[in-house]
């Protein structure tokens, strides 16, 4: 296992204080970049390189705390900062991450930085050795259960056995994109179409301003009937493959009645189940189509 | 959510930053087009250099936005595409509707 040199992401356009932070970064042996661009921020963030993000708050055209939220699903055990004029904002960040993410109040104490790196050294720590002892694991399981109502506020639901197995490259990063997607499409087909019984069709169908789709799902999500409908998702891993099985509590399908999008079809539904097969190895449809299991091979076992 | 726009000419740009997989980006997504198409631009190309995921959700969006576009004689582009996205696109023979803004 690699051990690199720990590193900062700051987001901020005055000059002096970057200059006082990348002054901090030298001193304490951490790599430090600065931008000052929220499409360039973004780009970094996805490299889930960094260990301690510090984002100004006030910084023009910087949305930083959908950034900010982006930083945490990538990258969960990296520290996050904000720096701000008071703790206004305080409550919907430290929500980003479950209470984990400082405030440094204007004008930015370094003291309270150099706390922030401490905690990031030994977060970093801890993930090292998680990693190191997740290259042994062999199997595991976990399952995770929702109402309609939870999903349909949930912004993206992350497998943490992805996350670790990515970790220690037993997966490829694209091998976790594809799960993801595959996962979302599934969750999206439980939650709408099995538990709320939703039609596709009825996206092309106005009723008012929006289309009949959103204004069912809408209602039924007030409808104790359909919101208190659960999904669950169950991820597997075994040594050999990662599978995942999403179930819900409706009424099922035929598998017969599936189809898959055609190259010509421009309506605004009917491809997630392209999307899935594309995205995974296996894809198999059981309990009266309430529950679909999706198989994604390792790449040393993809071949058998 | 807010995606950045720009009209330069006579093409409207947006440009959209995080994954289009939610009900959230698919909103900011039809508020930027909204944003351009009410000034009367009929190109439109969308920039997904910043995007790693589009579901079917997200594509459902885009195909709204160009169907859109097509029913006023207008066009919807998209900046060249990499990676993942790219894959998606093809998979889903979008490559060969929406024409690459070079």
């Amino acid at each position: 296992m690699i051990f690199t040199q720990p590193s900062m992401l700051v987001a901020d356009s005055d000059e002096a204080r970057c200059a006082a932070l990348l002054s901090l970064c030298a001193d304490r042996g951490w790599g430090c970049t600065v931008v000052s661009d929220s499409i360039e921020f973004q780009r970094l963030v996805e490299a889930g390189v960094f260990d301690l993000v510090i984002a100004d708050a006030e910084m023009p055209g910087f949305d930083y705390k959908t950034l900010l939220g982006q930083a945490c699903r990538r990258k969960p055990s990296q520290l996050l900062a904000v720096v701000a004029d008071s703790a206004a904002g305080e409550p919907e960040v430290r929500m980003l991450r479950g209470n984990e993410t400082d405030i440094i109040n204007r004008p930015i104490d370094l003291t309270w930085v150099e706390r922030c790196m401490e905690q990031a050294t030994i977060s970093r720590r801890q993930e090292k050795r998680e990693q190191l002892a997740y290259s042994f694991v062999v199997s595991e399981r976990t399952e995770m259960r929702f109402t309609c109502r939870q999903l349909g506020e949930a912004q993206a639901i992350s497998l943490p056995i992805v996350a670790r197995l990515v970790a220690v490259s037993r997966l490829t990063e694209t091998d976790a994109l594809k799960i993801r997607l595959a996962v979302q499409e599934a969750l999206l087909n439980a939650f709408e179409h099995g538990n709320l019984e939703l039609d596709s069709r009825w996206r092309e169908e106005r009723v008012g301003d929006i289309d009949k789709f959103s204004s069912v799902r809408k209602e039924r999500l007030k409808d104790p009937h359909y919101a208190n409908r659960m999904v669950s998702v169950v991820s597997c891993f075994n040594g050999e493959a990662v599978e995942i099985t999403v179930k819900d509590q409706g009424k099922g399908f035929s598998p017969d009645q599936l189809s898959c999008a055609r190259s010509n079809d421009l309506s605004c539904f009917g491809r997630g189940l392209t999307l899935i097969n594309n995205a995974v190895d296996e894809v198999r449809f059981s309990c009266g189509g309430t529950e679909v299991t999706l198989v994604k091979r390792l790449p040393a076992n993809r071949s058998s | 959510m807010e995606f950045p726009t720009e009209v330069i000419g006579e093409k409207g740009y947006i440009r959209v930053t995080g994954d289009l997989d939610s009900e959230v980006a698919g909103e900011a997504l039809r508020s930027a087009f909204n944003e351009i198409y009410e000034q009367g631009t009929r190109t439109i190309v969308l920039d997904l250099s910043g995007v790693q995921i589009i579901n079917s959700y997200g594509i459902g969006k885009v195909l709204s936005c160009y169907q859109q576009l097509k029913a006023q004689r207008g066009v919807l582009m998209v900046k060249p595409l990499e990676g993942f996205v790219k894959e998606t696109f093809e998979l889903l023979m979008l490559d060969k509707l929406l024409p690459i803004d070079k």
